[in-house]
């Protein structure tokens, strides 16, 4: 999985070193990343940002299940 | 060393030369071998002495008397060719130019036929590594048959120089009478791989990988050649570049081209020479010029692979002014 090798620099850009291709990344994108480089599953990781966020799981999953997505079709993950 | 150096072309098209040059100037006296007073890096004052070369097209006797020549008036004791055009023929007579009293590191001539692009299928097995599917041209014919087998996009592509896309067989017959008009037959049509271009630089010492460095083009000009680039450590790209030196015995420098879908390599080509983006590897701490150089001396050359990831390469416009009486000499006496 590309995004384990993910560096990412104080201006949250995440650099892949292998392929040279770079992400600009919000808050909310960097600490998924992070949650995932932990091995955190995506309903493990939903329930991580409801509770820290306050906001309803539901919304929470929509989104984070869209940033799934977006990480599979640049193929940072399988 | 006293060190010629081929490809002065420095425009947004650039030969190799200049960055070979740039990676040796401080250590070694430069010759220039130049086919036209046009180049542009015959005048960054980087050379000693600028001589003219009759085109290679023109046969191995023609480049005896001149390389001899040269010999004669500038003592040169290697010559490190970085074109495409020229490398068949210091690679067949590299024994004779040897005997002239002058250095190469290049590999044999069947290393060189083997990469060969249209050898490539076969070779790419070989290797271990995928390879677009590419069928080999030299007719109309046979480009509308290989447009329907493979389906469009398709690139179609010169046996040595330039590669167009072509999404249509309007496209692809345009593409056709334009390569083959200048760079002649045979042509390839091959599959389009999406995926990101990465490239290696290596130096094989005809048994093991010696030194390389990879990078991960960001733009390029209007013909495909890089203006700015990041330096990348792929380990799939590491590993054939090495399996490509040690499975047949390459000697001398190489650029190896692929695309990577993040998932799979796809070796576009190989290419025989040091590219021009090679001054990059210097500017990383990988001087592969001077490295070449040390391996025809016979010194012991420490592995080199250890550079930094994430550092951009930037190419950039520079001006100079010259006497016009440089350029008048260069055309009159074929040497400056």
């Amino acid at each position: 999985m590309l995004l384990n090798e993910m560096i990412i620099d104080e201006n949250n850009m995440g650099f892949i070193p292998s392929l040279g291709t770079s992400y600009q990344l919000n808050e909310s994108a960097k600490k998924i990343i992070k949650l995932i480089k932990e091995g955190k599953s995506k309903e493990e990781i939903v329930k991580i940002l409801s509770q820290e966020s306050g906001k309803n799981w539901r919304d929470v999953y929509i989104d984070v299940e869209d940033f799934f997505q977006k990480l599979k079709v640049y193929g940072l993950i399988k | 060393m006293r060190v010629a150096v081929s490809g002065l072309n420095n425009t947004d098209n650039p030969a190799p030369g200049i960055p070979v040059a740039k990676s040796l100037m401080d250590k070694n006296n430069l010759i220039g071998l130049s086919y036209d007073p046009n180049e542009p890096g015959i005048y960054h004052g980087l050379f000693e002495k600028v001589y003219l070369m009759p085109y290679p097209s023109l046969g191995y006797e023609e480049f005896k008397k001149r390389i001899t020549d040269i010999k004669e008036k500038s003592n040169i004791e290697v010559a490190i060719p970085t074109l495409d055009a020229e490398l068949p023929l210091y690679i067949k007579y590299q024994k004779e130019i040897k005997e002239f009293g002058i250095k190469t590191y290049l590999p044999s001539f069947e290393c060189f036929e083997m990469r060969d692009k249209s050898k490539l299928p076969k070779f790419s097995k070989k290797l271990g590594v995928k390879h677009p599917k590419t069928i080999e041209v030299v007719s109309l014919d046979d480009l509308i048959k290989a447009t329907k087998e493979i389906g469009f996009p398709v690139m179609v592509k010169g046996n040595y120089y330039k590669a167009y896309k072509a999404y249509n067989l309007d496209e692809a017959i345009e593409y056709y009478y334009k390569i083959s008009n200048e760079w002649g037959f045979p042509l390839l049509v091959q599959e389009v791989i999406s995926g990101i271009e990465i490239n290696f630089v290596g130096i094989g010492d005809g048994e093991s990988l010696v030194a390389g460095v990879g990078m991960k083009k960001l733009t390029t000009t209007d013909l495909g050649k890089v203006w700015s680039a990041v330096s990348i450590k792929n380990e799939q790209l590491f590993s054939v570049s090495k399996k490509f030196v040690e499975m047949i015995g390459w000697r001398g420098a190489f650029e190896f081209e692929a695309m990577s879908d993040g998932k799979d390599i796809y070796l576009i080509e190989i290419n025989p020479r040091f590219p021009a983006w090679v001054y990059f590897s210097t500017m990383l701490g990988v001087n592969l010029p001077q490295i070449l150089l040390d391996l025809i001396e016979g010194k012991k050359v420490e592995k080199r692979f250890d550079y930094p990831s994430e550092k951009m390469y930037v190419r950039y416009v520079e001006e100079t002014m010259v006497d016009f009486n440089k350029f008048s000499t260069l055309i009159s006496k074929k040497e400056i």
